[in-house]
């Protein structure tokens, strides 16, 4: 790998240039997929990228597999609430999927996100590659942006965008004693870039500071 | 020398739909010039009547008389504004006239509940301690721009009695029909059918021009028995499409054909004004109501309607202080300093709702173990505690120590200890 392919983030803070990319990356009218485990920072871009969409004065439905969603770091982050439409799935995942297909035909939403972060409600779906090929269908004919969020990659080729999550390291904060969670340094890595005008290609890695 | 604004205020005691036309009459036979504000409520201009009618006192008694002839019982209010008539037309006396120049006087006691306030608005001036329009009036006026905007200045002169705004006169609602009798009977669907799409093609034609579409189309055909056969279609969503308007009229007519002749046919539209699908070329498309309702209502059905809305912060320190309020799309756009390209990244917390017992295992006063349904590792970091309470003046208070752990799987978790359990809070995400 080149070194252009990599930002790295400031000494102090994180590089906005590489996250900004990233955000602007996922395409309209395509499935896209975040994938990583726990604390790997996928939330987090999931949370960055709503923030986004609703800052610009558009309308984000979030489909929350887990019922994990926290509006008050949702709000820290700058998600304008008012133009959030949350659907509290609760652990269920096929009505999870469901709402998500019904949510992704109503024209209107800029941004569809289904977050199945967690891996019970991935392992009980038998076919779930099935229903991205539907999702996807149904983005490409709303022209919504479609993002799923999952613990490992269940797309394949049905994304357009493919993004791998790991954390680098973990920051900590206090004294004389740490007390705190700082944030940690996340690093995404494009494991598939279909879209068409991305600035991103497959194999780029961006990191950035939480 | 600008003219003195005088309004009367004709209040309907006990408002009722099919009455609210007596209502416009009655202001209609007195003034050209009335506004129609809702059910029961109608302004008229006065100014200028006192040589027809006499003074205001006799202009007031008038309207009431009138009223009364027509069996509708009315307060009638006559002031400088708006806010003012409606205050005194409230009285509760059948007629109130609040002399020129006096209209701020007359609202100062008046309470805040007369203007039409947001909730937001109504609940920031009630912290302030303000209670009537006098309050409101009194505050001094740069400092309240600064701190409720143009809203509030809005309000601050409709309590003063300042009312800039001419009145929107009421015009009868227009009819959108058309007929044709051509002379001779049709006697099979054809000619009618074509018969409906020329007129469906004037109907829609008149509806385009005034901006509106077809929400209901009605059919009428009077008959060479001399009875009428009536029908109506809805399209799906509102349409000005004159062919396919007439092809769903044909189908109709198709399931119901008139058993004898038709001598003429009426087609009537049902008007309604369809918000722009886009504001501008670089806007999103906005949500189609019908298509909205729809999907929310699907989605209610499927997840449970409580499961669905917008997420509302609760005014309370307690974790997880949130809770579900309804969504409606919002049309504003937002203002430019309101909307950074990039956002600031912050570490997402997974909820756990609710919070998970969990067991777990201390070393020299720090955990070192975690053991819950939902995770069971050893922990290879922990921080804290982090104490936060709350509520302790309600009959709910709370206390608890916040402990943010790693795991040796790499897994950042939040732990809560409130003195004799711990609870898995979230996992950062």
């Amino acid at each position: 790998m080149s070194d252009s392919n990599v930002f790295l983030p400031a000494a102090h803070g994180w590089d906005p240039r590489g996250l900004d990319r990233l955000l602007h990356a996922f395409p309209a009218g395509e499935l896209s997929e975040i994938a990583g485990p726990w604390s790997a920072g996928a939330g987090s871009l999931l949370l960055a990228l709503i923030a986004r969409v609703t800052a610009s004065g558009q309308h984000v439905a979030l489909v929350d597999g887990a019922d994990a969603f926290d509006p008050t770091t949702a709000m820290t982050a700058g998600v304008d609430l008012e133009r959030l439409l949350w659907l509290r799935c609760r652990g269920r995942s096929r009505e999870a999927w469901s709402a998500s297909d019904l949510v992704v035909r109503c024209a209107g939403f800029a941004l569809v996100a289904l977050d199945l972060g967690e891996p019970r409600l991935i392992r009980r779906e038998r076919m779930p590659y099935a229903l991205c090929r539907r999702l996807k269908l149904a983005a490409e004919q709303s022209g919504a942006i479609l993002v799923l969020r999952v613990p490992q990659p269940i797309a394949g080729t049905a994304a357009a965008l493919a993004v791998s999550l790991r954390r680098l390291e973990s920051r900590w904060i206090g004294q004389p004693r740490a007390t705190r969670l700082a944030g940690i340094t996340a690093e995404a890595r494009i494991v598939r870039c279909h879209a068409q005008a991305s600035s991103l290609a497959a194999g780029q890695v961006i990191q950035w500071a939480l | 020398v600008g003219a003195v604004r005088r309004l009367a205020c004709l209040l309907a005691r006990e408002p009722v739909e099919r009455e609210q036309h007596h209502l416009l009459a009655v202001a209609l036979g007195h003034s050209p010039r009335v506004e129609e504000e809702g059910l029961g409520l109608v302004y008229l201009d006065v100014a200028g009547l006192q040589m027809l009618y006499g003074g205001e006192t006799e202009i007031g008694q008038r309207l009431a008389r009138a009223a009364a002839e027509r069996g509708l019982a009315i307060q009638v209010g006559i002031a400088g504004s708006r806010m003012s008539a409606l205050a005194a037309a409230r009285s509760g006396q059948e007629l109130t006239v609040v002399p020129p120049g006096q209209d701020a006087a007359y609202l100062a006691p008046a309470p805040l509940s007369l203007l039409a306030l947001s909730d937001e608005m109504a609940t920031r001036l009630q912290l302030w301690g303000i209670r009537t329009l006098g309050e409101l009036a009194n505050l001094p006026t740069p400092a309240l721009y600064e701190r409720l905007g143009s809203e509030g200045l809005r309000v601050q002169r409709l309590a003063r009695g300042e009312d800039a705004r001419p009145l929107r006169p009421w015009a009868t609602p227009p009819v959108f029909e058309e007929s044709m009798a051509p002379g001779w009977a049709m006697e099979s669907l054809e000619p009618l059918a074509d018969a409906l799409l020329r007129l469906a093609e004037r109907l829609c034609d008149t509806l385009v021009r005034r901006g509106l579409s077809g929400d209901e189309f009605q059919w009428a055909c009077r008959l060479s028995d001399g009875t009428v056969r009536e029908g109506s279609v809805s399209p799906a969503v509102p349409m000005t499409d004159a062919s396919a308007v007439a092809l769903l009229l044909k189908a109709s007519l198709a399931s119901r054909p008139p058993r004898v002749a038709v001598e003429a046919v009426t087609l009537r539209a049902h008007a309604v004004r369809v918000a722009p699908a886009q504001d501008s070329l670089i806007d999103r498309a906005r949500h189609s109501p019908r298509m909205l309702a729809a999907t929310l209502a699907r989605l209610s059905a499927l997840l449970g309607e409580r499961e669905i809305g917008a997420p509302v912060l609760l005014d309370s320190y307690r974790p997880d202080a949130a809770e579900l309020g309804p969504w409606s799309p919002r049309t504003s756009r937002p203002e430019l300093n309101d909307a950074p390209d990039t956002p600031r990244p912050v570490l997402a917390l997974r909820r756990v709702r609710p919070p998970l017992a969990a067991s777990v295992t201390l070393t020299g006063g720090r955990p070192v173990h975690l053991r819950s349904e939902r995770l069971t590792a050893r922990i290879v970091i922990s921080v804290g505690p982090w104490r936060s309470s709350g509520e302790w003046w309600t009959d709910r208070p709370w206390i608890h120590d916040e402990w943010d752990v790693e795991l040796g799987d790499g897994t950042l978790c939040r732990l809560a200890h409130d003195g004799s359990s711990w609870w898995l809070e979230g996992i950062y995400d």
